[in-house]
């Protein structure tokens, strides 16, 4: 008798375990990006240097589609997000992705000589949000990078990236707030064309 | 007359400064950063950029042109050990004895198989370095950052962490020795460090829309990181 309770408990776990709402998931994503990725950089001539085109292919179609461009652009705006028009907020995000895939893209070059180790994950508050610890182990000492993901749209994506606990989403709301305090929202999206045009 | 005249004009550039401060603090008041100062501190942070560009960078250029990788692993190595002092230090100020005793490990280690700290031996062995600082101690202490603050040449701080460098300082055997000697020495390690981290920097060009609060926000945080990392290790 006591052994088809814990048959029954065991099935429980098991279905918690494989169920969307585990951990592993995310965490088995990054992973995989991660594995992913390398493999490539490394594929690439040792001597090229800059955005080439393998990059940006690289990035467009196994990085892009796991972050979630939109929240990241809520997170940089804060409070100023709701002060823009949906055609402006369109603007901000696609200015912004920009930006940011333009300036980390010089940097993918890094893990060349860099292995990605996953920590571990951990949830994140009540919204079944997931934080995945990862470290960059290389030549220098590691440095951790936390990868936040959420699953509101139905899978799963990355919304913020803190590398040694800095959140670079969040290092660009105090440029945002300036900008919309001196220029408004128009200053933002003029600030970021002037950037991405450089 | 004339000393009258001197007198009405210093009082009202005092007050003019007073206003023109107690505007600015309003202004900033919507602000999330504590940064009353901001006006001195983009001044200086402007300057700064002046002596990165002037003598930085074109310094520490030369020195990655002439001193080969080994040799600067071992100079970083030396500067490192003394380094590790100051985080043993300050783990057991901060309460966490575990990582003190790694740290004067390391020293101990890299001391005497390391030659001085030339050769990381502790890391080898798998001891791996934590550096934490004085301003990490007060911080974990429950000491707040206070004012954010651009110290001259050395770059972003707060009234909390430059006491905390004050600290460093005051408890440096490099100040009690003569100052030529002292100072050649945290000129080397200065542009030492400079050389090795020259790659963030250009991170931080690429993807700033203003630099100054673009590196205010990252030290910021990067702070209150490290201060809620010490005191979750008690």
């Amino acid at each position: 008798m006591s052994r088809w309770i814990y048959f029954v408990l065991g099935l429980f776990v098991m279905s918690a375990l494989t169920g969307p709402s585990y951990a592993s998931v995310p965490e088995d994503m990054v992973k995989a990006m991660a594995s992913n990725v390398t493999t490539q950089v490394r594929a690439l001539p040792a001597n090229a240097t800059g955005v080439t085109p393998q990059i940006q292919s690289i990035i467009e179609r196994d990085i892009m589609p796991r972050f979630d461009f939109t929240r990241i652009t809520q997170i940089a705006m804060g409070r100023n997000w709701l002060k823009a028009s949906p055609a402006e907020q369109k603007q901000i995000i696609g200015e912004f992705t920009h930006l940011l895939v333009r300036t980390y893209s010089n940097a993918i070059n890094t893990l060349r000589d860099m292995d990605v180790v996953v920590k571990g994950s951990r949830s994140n508050g009540s919204d079944g949000d997931v934080t995945v610890r990862t470290q960059m182990v290389g030549r220098n000492q590691p440095t951790s990078i936390d990868y936040f993901l959420s699953n509101a749209s139905g899978s799963w994506k990355v919304y913020d990236v803190q590398v040694e606990g800095v959140s670079l989403v969040s290092a660009y709301r105090d440029e945002f707030t300036s900008l919309v305090s001196s220029n408004g929202v128009a200053g933002v999206i003029d600030a970021l064309k002037k950037k991405n045009a450089k | 007359m004339a000393l009258l005249n001197m007198r009405s004009i210093t009082r009202s550039t005092v007050a003019l400064v007073l206003s023109c401060g107690l505007a600015l603090g309003a202004a900033q008041a919507q602000d999330k950063a504590n940064d009353p100062l901001e006006p001195l501190n983009r001044g200086i942070f402007f300057f700064n950029e002046i002596f990165d560009a002037v003598i930085t960078t074109p310094v520490t250029t030369l020195y990655k042109a002439i001193v080969p990788d080994p040799i600067r692993k071992s100079i970083g190595g030396v500067f490192g050990n003394l380094d590790d002092v100051y985080s043993g230090l300050n783990h057991g100020l901060q309460g966490n004895g575990q990582q003190a005793g790694r740290d004067f490990s390391r020293v101990l280690i890299n001391t005497t198989l390391g030659i001085g700290g030339l050769f990381d031996v502790a890391g080898n062995m798998g001891i791996a370095k934590s550096k934490t600082d004085y301003g990490v101690t007060l911080g974990s202490w429950g000491v707040g950052p206070g004012p954010y603050l651009v110290l001259p040449v050395m770059g972003p701080s707060t009234v909390r962490d430059t006491v905390g460098r004050g600290m460093r300082i005051a408890s440096d055997p490099r100040t009690y020795i003569p100052w030529e000697t002292g100072f050649s020495l945290t000129a080397t390690e200065f542009f030492h460090l400079r050389a090795e981290n020259a790659s963030s920097e250009g991170l931080i060009d690429s993807s700033s829309l203003d630099k100054y609060l673009f590196t205010r926000s990252l030290y910021l945080q990067r702070r209150s990181s490290q201060v809620r990392a010490a005191s979750e290790a008690n």
